[in-house]
C-alpha cells in the first residue's frame, strides 16, 4: 500500500514535470535567461580599464580612439551604475571627462567637461540612439545593458558554429530606442555571444559580437572585445578593453559631479 | 614684485614636491596645440584706421600629473598668443598653474586658475571670478588665471567653496590697431580704483553648488574689485580712463535638465561702487536628435538678457542659434545664429564652423557680420568690423 502510494506520486511527479516546464511561458524563459546573463557580469563592486575602439570604414580605413574608465556598480539594485571617462585621443578631445550616473526606468543624468570650453555642464541623455564619438556604438549599446530595460521573449535554440546558443528577442521599454527589436544568441554559461540589432523600419541595422570572454573572481564573466557592424553602412566599430581591474576600491565620491575638475585639465 | 616672489616660490615647492618622487614613477600627461590664424575683414579697412586683414598665431600646453598616489595633482595650462597687428593682443598667460591636495572632503588649491560659474550658452552674467581679455575676443569669454587661495568642502548636501584671491589683473582692451577695437584707447596710465588697496585688494568668494534631481544649482557671493572697469572719456587725454569699483555680487545659477529640453537661469543683484543693480539672463536649449532618420543632432537654444542699468551693454538682448553636429567621424559641427538688442535695432549674425581633417589636425572656421548699429551702441564702434576667420590647430 505504501509502496503503491510512492509509485503513484513518482507517477504524478514524472507526468507534471513536462507541464511544469511548458507552464514557463517564452515571456518568462527569455526573461529568466535574460536575467541569468546579466548577472553573470554583476558583483564587479567598481572597476578601471582603459579601452581602444577602432573604427573601420567600408573600405579598410581604420583610426584608433583612446579612452579610459571607471565604474561604479551600483549600489542600489534598482538603479544603475555610475561611470566616468576619459578621452584620450584623438588628440583635439584630450582632457574631456563625461561622468554618467544611469537609471533603470528613467533618463540617465550626464554631465561633460571640455577642455576647450573650461566648464561642466549637463548634457541631455535622451540621446539615446545618436552614436558615440562617431563610432557604430550608440549610447544606449552601453547603457542599455541592464535587462530591465526590456521585454523579452524565448525563441528557442539556434546553432551557430557548431555550438548551440538561447536565441532571446527583446524590445526596448524605454523612449526614443533606434531599435524596433534585438535578437540575442546567447551560451550555455549564460553568456551573450551575439546581437542583432534592428531599426525602428524592423530592418537588420547592425550585428554585435562579444569576444575575448574572461572570468573574473572566479565568477563574473566579462567580454574583453566587441565587434559592432553595421549592415546598412558597411562600417565596423571594435571595442577592445584593457588593463580591466575589478574590484580596486575606487571612493564613491569620485563619482560626483565635482570630483570631474579632479580629472579635468 | 611680491607676486613674482610668490611664483618663483611656487615653481621651486612644485620642483621639490616633483623631485621628491620616484623619478622613474612620475606619470603626467603633457599635451596642446599651435594655431595660425587668418583674418579678413569684408568692409575694407577699418573705422578707426585699422588694416583689412590680420594674422595670428594662438597656442595652449597643457600639463597634469597626480603625485603620492593621487592625493595631490598639479596642474599647468598656459596660454598665448603672438599677433601680427595688435601688439596688446601678443600675450603669455598661466590659465592654470595650480597645486592641488585632496583630502577626505576637502580640496585644496593654491595657484592661477579658471573659475566658471553659470549655465548659459551666451550670457554669462553670474561668472565673476577671472579677468576677461577683451584683445583676445571682444565678447569677453576669454579668461586670464586668477591667482587664488580655495577651499572645497564635499558634504553630502553639496559643495561648498571659498577663493580667497590675491593680485587683481586689470580687463586687457585691444590696442591702436586692434580689429575691432573701442573708439578710443583704454589709458593704461590713469586707472583709479574705488579700494584703497587699488589692485593689491585681497579679494573672496564663496560658492554652494549641489545636484538635486533635474537640477543643477549654484548659489554665490564674489566680494571683490569689479572685473569690469566703468570707462570714462578723459576730455584732455581723449583716451579713456579706467576706474574699477568695489562689486558685492550675490548670484544664482540653475539649469534644469528634462528630456532633450534644457532650462537655464542665471540671475544676481549687485553693489558696484555705490548703486545698485540687478540682472537676469536664461533660456532654454532643445535638441533634435537623430535629425530626419541620420546621426545629426539639431539644437535650438534661445537665451535672452537684462539688466535695469540702462549705460549697460548687454541690458535688454536676445539670442537665437542652431547647433547642428554631424557626429561623424570629424566631429564636424556648426553653430549660427542671430544676436539682436531688443530695445534697438542692433544685430549681429555669428557661425562657426569645426571639422577633424586629420587626427591630429582641427580646421575652424568663426565669421561674425554685424547688421545694423545703433550709433549710441557700444558696438557701434565695431559695425564694419564684420570678419571672417580661418583658424587650423595642430595637436600635439
Amino acid at each position: 500500500m505504501k509502496k503503491m502510494k510512492f509509485a503513484k506520486i513518482i507517477f504524478i511527479i514524472f507526468t507534471l514535470f513536462p507541464f511544469y516546464l511548458s507552464a514557463e511561458t517564452a515571456e518568462e524563459q527569455g526573461l529568466r535567461i535574460a536575467k541569468a546573463s546579466y548577472e553573470n557580469g554583476r558583483g564587479f563592486t567598481d572597476m578601471v580599464s582603459d579601452q581602444l575602439m577602432i573604427l573601420i570604414d567600408p573600405k579598410g580605413n581604420e583610426v584608433t580612439r583612446e579612452v579610459s574608465g571607471k565604474t561604479l556598480e551600483n549600489l542600489d539594485p534598482n538603479d544603475g551604475d555610475k561611470s566616468l571617462t576619459y578621452f584620450k585621443t584623438p588628440k583635439d578631445v584630450e582632457g574631456t571627462v563625461m561622468l554618467s550616473h544611469t537609471h533603470i526606468s528613467d533618463d540617465d543624468d550626464q554631465w561633460l567637461y571640455l577642455p576647450a570650453l573650461g566648464r561642466v555642464k549637463r548634457i541631455s541623455s535622451s540621446n539615446k540612439s545618436g552614436a558615440f564619438m562617431g563610432s557604430e556604438v550608440a549610447f544606449e549599446d552601453f547603457s542599455g545593458t541592464d535587462y530591465r530595460k526590456y521585454e523579452w521573449k524565448f525563441l528557442g535554440e539556434e546553432m551557430e558554429n557548431n555550438e548551440t546558443f538561447y536565441k532571446l528577442e527583446s524590445y526596448p521599454n524605454y523612449e526614443n530606442s533606434g531599435y524596433s527589436k534585438r535578437i540575442s544568441l546567447i551560451d550555455n554559461l549564460n553568456r551573450t555571444y551575439k546581437v542583432d540589432f534592428y531599426d525602428r523600419k524592423g530592418e537588420l541595422l547592425k550585428t554585435l559580437y562579444l569576444e575575448d570572454y574572461v572570468l573574473y573572481k572566479d565568477k563574473i564573466w566579462m567580454a574583453n572585445t566587441m565587434k559592432m557592424e553595421n549592415i546598412q553602412n558597411k562600417n565596423i566599430t571594435i571595442f577592445k578593453w584593457l588593463n580591466r581591474e575589478l574590484d580596486v576600491g575606487i571612493n564613491k565620491k569620485d563619482f560626483e559631479k565635482s570630483s570631474i575638475l579632479r580629472l579635468a585639465d | 614684485m611680491l607676486k613674482k616672489y610668490i611664483i618663483s616660490f611656487l615653481f621651486v615647492f612644485l620642483q621639490y614636491l616633483v623631485a621628491s618622487q620616484n623619478a622613474a614613477a612620475i606619470d603626467y600627461k603633457a599635451y596642446g596645440f599651435i594655431q595660425p590664424e587668418i583674418t579678413t575683414f569684408f568692409n575694407g579697412d577699418g573705422r578707426h584706421g585699422q588694416s583689412n586683414s590680420n594674422q595670428s598665431i594662438f597656442v595652449k600646453g597643457t600639463f597634469i600629473t597626480y603625485l603620492n598616489n593621487g592625493d595631490q595633482k598639479i596642474t599647468i595650462n598656459t596660454t598665448g598668443r603672438i599677433d601680427e597687428k595688435d601688439s596688446e593682443r601678443s600675450y603669455i598667460d598661466f590659465q592654470k598653474f595650480k597645486y592641488e591636495q585632496y583630502f577626505d572632503d576637502i580640496t585644496l588649491k593654491i595657484g592661477n586658475e579658471l573659475i566658471f560659474w553659470g549655465v548659459n550658452e551666451s550670457f554669462n552674467i553670474v561668472d565673476i571670478i577671472n579677468q576677461s581679455n577683451f584683445a583676445e575676443d571682444i565678447s569677453g569669454t576669454k579668461k586670464f588665471g586668477q591667482p587664488m587661495i580655495s577651499l572645497n568642502y564635499n558634504h553630502s548636501y553639496g559643495n561648498f567653496d571659498l577663493f580667497i584671491m590675491p593680485f587683481f589683473k586689470e580687463r586687457i582692451f585691444p590696442g591702436r590697431n586692434g580689429r575691432p577695437r573701442l573708439a578710443l584707447e583704454v589709458d593704461k596710465s590713469t586707472v583709479a580704483y574705488e579700494s584703497s588697496s587699488k589692485k593689491n585688494k585681497i579679494d573672496a568668494a564663496v560658492r554652494y553648488s549641489t545636484v538635486y534631481d533635474d537640477y543643477d544649482i549654484g548659489i554665490a557671493h564674489f566680494y571683490g574689485n569689479n572685473r569690469s572697469p566703468e570707462l570714462n572719456v578723459n576730455p584732455l587725454s581723449q583716451k579713456l580712463d579706467a576706474y574699477y569699483p568695489i562689486l558685492s555680487q550675490t548670484s544664482l545659477d540653475i539649469q534644469s535638465t528634462k528630456g532633450a529640453w534644457l532650462y537655464k537661469l542665471e540671475t544676481l543683484t549687485a553693489k558696484n561702487g555705490e548703486e545698485r543693480h540687478f540682472g537676469i539672463a536664461g533660456g532654454t536649449e532643445y535638441t533634435i536628435y537623430g535629425l530626419r532618420e541620420t546621426t545629426s543632432d539639431l539644437g535650438i537654444i534661445v537665451e535672452y538678457t537684462f539688466d535695469d542699468r540702462n549705460d549697460f551693454a548687454f541690458n535688454n538682448e536676445g539670442v537665437l542659434a542652431l547647433r547642428w553636429t554631424k557626429n561623424d567621424i570629424k566631429s564636424t559641427s556648426l553653430l549660427a545664429g542671430l544676436v539682436a538688442d531688443m530695445s534697438g535695432s542692433s544685430n549681429r549674425f555669428f557661425a562657426e564652423f569645426e571639422q577633424r581633417i586629420r587626427d591630429d589636425l582641427k580646421v575652424f572656421i568663426d565669421m561674425s557680420i554685424n547688421g545694423e548699429i545703433d550709433a549710441d551702441d557700444f558696438t557701434y564702434a565695431f559695425e564694419e568690423d564684420s570678419q571672417l576667420t580661418l583658424k587650423i590647430a595642430k595637436y600635439f
